[in-house]
């Protein structure tokens, strides 16, 4: 069986796995956070997979306040993106490298230099995945008495990728070192920006050659309605996290339905779900693996972190085995916020139930089975409206990494779902996106 | 002595693009294969001095490195991986955290290579003071030993050895701690161009001086008086490596040498495009080894960064006459792996370490 339209993989890298308790499994290699020749060596096992590409999050701050909670887990320090991915791309040769930095805390034009080297170093393999920062413990890394609210932050970040747009526009194709030209530079290929906005004042251009993919892959995870709009203007390729079929293509849906007032198609955005896939050679190997992992997880690290989800201080006046407290919303990340509350009431599931779930892959889809079982959950969402890929986040690395490689990607290639061999050699080429129109920056 | 080189694509000459530049010359490759014979020559590392942080408003300039200087050193780290790194990054363009947060990151990635030379903001020396000191309160966010990785008991740090800093200035609120353990090598090492008001900065923060004098005899005189200046600040000469810009002009006869200078004479407009300043040397390989030498010997300079006017005659310096200084016995071969270790620059203890130690 073949298929004209294929799965886009995405492999989210993370220390020593996306599960919370990942570096206690007595597999994990505990100081993989800061060892650049693991993240070299993940990046090559995802890359023979044929992956489009590596994904890493981003927050500029320890992630936990208080510091006994903290210790408790592998999460509060570790490689600085960028950094990291320009690492890893002059140790591959095809797959995409996108990193997430925050409109709050950058400014235009040192972001859009810092992807636009990222993008020249790898040969066009870049891409950005914005946010907007709604922890507070970022905040107060950057002299910020509190928090904007949520319009204000994504007014700012709208001006901020225009400007990154711009920028990363102004050098056309050839602009340096032309055979027998007379002077380095061809200033009829050159557009310096000029944008003084309500937030920013940018001026110049980026040094450096034109991108060969035009310009680096956007990408968002917004799931608000304004982070909604951002996407369907901006992105090219959108995150989500969604537990259920339904949610998933209900969302699915709606981005895609606001593409058009854009002038753009549904196929110019790639919606990739998070997928937190546990593989075994029969479910209930694969099972145990979850449950070994599972019960790896403190009840305090796991309480921590649903509250950090919740945005609110603190769940532990609330009895363990009891259900989730009525709470207000907050300005913060709203739409994980209501997935969560919505997941305990539909599952009547206890504060702690809910944590160790969530703890396990933070709120993103988990599938435990074998190789089959993985590929028909995958093929389902795929088929049926709610992905045109996914963000694989092995709960283990790198044998959680190696696993989907050696027996899932298989199996998608044998429903014809996933490519043999890259397409390009751009992450743009790769997405199957067009070049965007080049417009003259002003 | 101590070597640095200064990497542009086609030389620190402005027309050196005119000899055989193509657009490949501006790529990763070919600047990797610069670095490796520096690594090779022995050098402890190669600078990017990023045009001093002055941003490009209509062009690129061919004397500067058409990438990010941050991005391009983690990626030279994963490919060579003996020689160590300076970026060149000011303070006007980074918030403290996330400058202080790269820096740490590329000390990860090069297990202890890299350096930031700390441009700072014209007439702003309070706030550069503030800045400088918070960066490195920083990079002490984490005790050397606080990573336990105890999977038993849970444990992925000693709590009790996290810093958080709750810094609250005239300029920056910065709670921290950083979200990355302390460097391999304690902290990065800071550089500093010496000018101006930057000089009294330096003499509290700067491990290691970048002179940009045009003469050895004005680089001895800028040496000799900042080594006044860091005693009067209460810091040990010994703490610091002071280090000369150079610019050879290499040929096989004193003569050729000559005329290859003359042809690579700096117009006016030259010197502006160009953001370093040098002291040139003019001679045969064993003439400039004499004359570094000489230099050495004469004053309080610990060594030279390297700015090649093309290329070709960077290749010169490494091919004849890093093997005339290695017969002098002026290039050690250097034991450790950090750049520190190359400085020969103690490795910082830990604040709470360094205060039970005095007491």
């Amino acid at each position: 069986m073949s298929h004209d339209r294929q799965m886009k993989l995405g492999a989210f890298l993370m220390a020593g796995g996306h599960h919370i308790a990942a570096w206690r499994h007595p597999d994990a290699y505990a100081s993989a956070g800061v060892d650049i020749d693991h993240f070299i060596a993940l990046a090559q096992i995802a890359e023979k997979g044929k992956f489009d590409m590596l994904f890493v999050e981003d927050a500029a701050a320890i992630r936990e306040r208080n510091p006994e909670m903290a210790s408790q887990a592998a999460r509060s320090t570790g490689f600085e993106p960028l950094s990291l991915l320009a690492a890893l791309a002059v140790n591959t040769s095809h797959i995409g490298l996108v990193a997430t930095a925050s409109t709050s805390y950058n400014e235009p034009y040192g972001l859009a230099r810092t992807f636009a080297s990222l993008d020249q170093l790898s040969g066009g393999r870049a891409g950005w995945n914005l946010v907007t920062s709604a922890s507070e413990l970022e905040a107060e890394n950057f002299a910020s008495s509190g928090l904007r609210p949520h319009s204000e932050r994504y007014e700012r970040a709208d001006e901020f990728a225009d400007a990154a747009l711009a920028l990363w526009d102004a050098v056309d194709d050839g602009a340096y070192l032309l055979q027998d030209a007379g002077s380095f530079a061809d200033r009829t290929k050159l557009h310096p920006v000029h944008r003084h906005g309500k937030h920013f004042a940018v001026d110049g251009v980026l040094e450096g050659q034109c991108s060969v993919q035009r310009r680096p892959i956007m990408v968002q995870a917004g799931a608000s309605d304004v982070g909604k709009e951002l996407a369907a203007r901006t992105a090219d390729v959108v995150f989500a996290a969604s537990q259920t079929l339904g949610e998933a293509q209900a969302y699915y849906a709606d981005l895609k339905s606001r593409l058009a007032k854009y002038g753009r198609q549904p196929d110019d955005i790639k919606i990739m779900p998070g997928i937190s896939p546990i593989v075994g050679a029969t479910e209930a190997e694969a099972k145990a693996k979850y449950r070994a992992l599972q019960e790896l997880i403190p009840d305090a690290v796991g309480v921590a972190l649903l509250a950090s989800y919740l945005s609110i201080q603190d769940l532990s006046a609330y009895p363990l085995d009891g259900p989730l407290p009525d709470m207000p919303q907050t300005n913060l990340i709203q739409s994980r916020q209501q997935l969560i509350i919505d997941l305990g009431k539909r599952e009547k599931l206890s504060i702690r139930e809910l944590a160790r779930h969530f703890a396990g892959a933070r709120g993103h889809w988990q599938v435990a089975g074998t190789p089959e079982q993985i590929a028909d959950a995958m093929e389902e969402r795929f088929t049926e409206g709610a992905a045109d890929g996914f963000n694989v986040m092995a709960p283990l690395f790198p044998s959680g990494l190696e696993d989907f490689v050696t027996h899932v990607v298989p199996e998608l290639r044998r429903r014809g779902l996933f490519r043999e061999d890259y397409e390009g050699r751009t992450l743009r080429q790769n997405l199957g996106l067009s070049a965007p129109l080049h417009k003259k920056a002003g | 002595m101590h070597l640095g080189f200064s990497l542009t694509p086609f030389g620190h000459h402005p027309s050196a693009w005119r000899e055989g530049g193509t657009p490949e010359k501006l790529g990763f490759d070919a600047l990797l294969s610069q670095v490796e014979q520096a690594e090779e020559a022995g050098f402890d590392f190669v600078l990017l001095a990023d045009r001093l942080g002055q941003r490009p408003t209509d062009d690129l300039s061919p004397v500067a490195t058409p990438f990010e200087p941050t991005t391009l050193v983690a990626a030279l780290a994963t490919r060579a991986r003996r020689i160590g790194f300076l970026a060149a990054a000011a303070t006007a363009q980074h918030e403290p955290y996330n400058l202080a947060r790269r820096f740490a990151s590329l000390d990860q990635i090069s297990r202890g290579r890299t350096g930031w030379v700390a441009l700072p903001t014209a007439g702003d020396p309070g706030r550069d003071a503030e800045y400088l000191g918070l960066v490195r309160a920083l990079w002490d966010s984490w005790e050397d030993d606080a990573f336990i990785y105890d999977k038993a008991a849970g444990r992925f740090f000693e709590p009790g050895k996290m810093r958080v800093l709750g810094h609250k200035g005239e300029h920056f609120a910065v709670r921290g701690p950083l979200n990355v353990n302390r460097s391999p090598q304690g902290r990065p090492v800071v550089a500093q161009f010496l000018n101006g008001e930057a000089r009294v900065l330096a003499a509290h923060h700067a491990e290691l001086i970048l002179l940009q004098e045009a003469t050895p005899e004005n680089a001895n005189e800028a040496a000799d008086d900042f080594a006044h200046l860091l005693e009067a600040n209460g810091r040990r000469r010994e703490d610091v490596r002071i280090l000369a810009n150079v610019v050879p002009v290499i040929g096989e006869s004193s003569e050729a040498a000559q005329a290859a200078s003359h042809a690579l004479r700096f117009s006016e407009a030259d010197r502006a495009m160009q953001p370093l300043s040098a002291a040139r040397l003019v001679g045969t390989p064993v003439e400039i080894a004499d004359a570094l030498a000489q230099w050495l010997g004469a004053g309080q300079v610990d060594g030279f960064t390297i700015l090649p006017p093309t290329v070709a005659i960077g290749n010169l310096f490494f091919s004849d006459v890093v093997p005339e200084l290695r017969r002098r016995g002026l290039i050690e071969t250097k034991s450790g792996f950090t750049l520190r270790d190359r400085l020969g620059l103690s490795r910082p203890f830990y604040p709470a370490a360094e205060l039970e130690r005095v007491s």
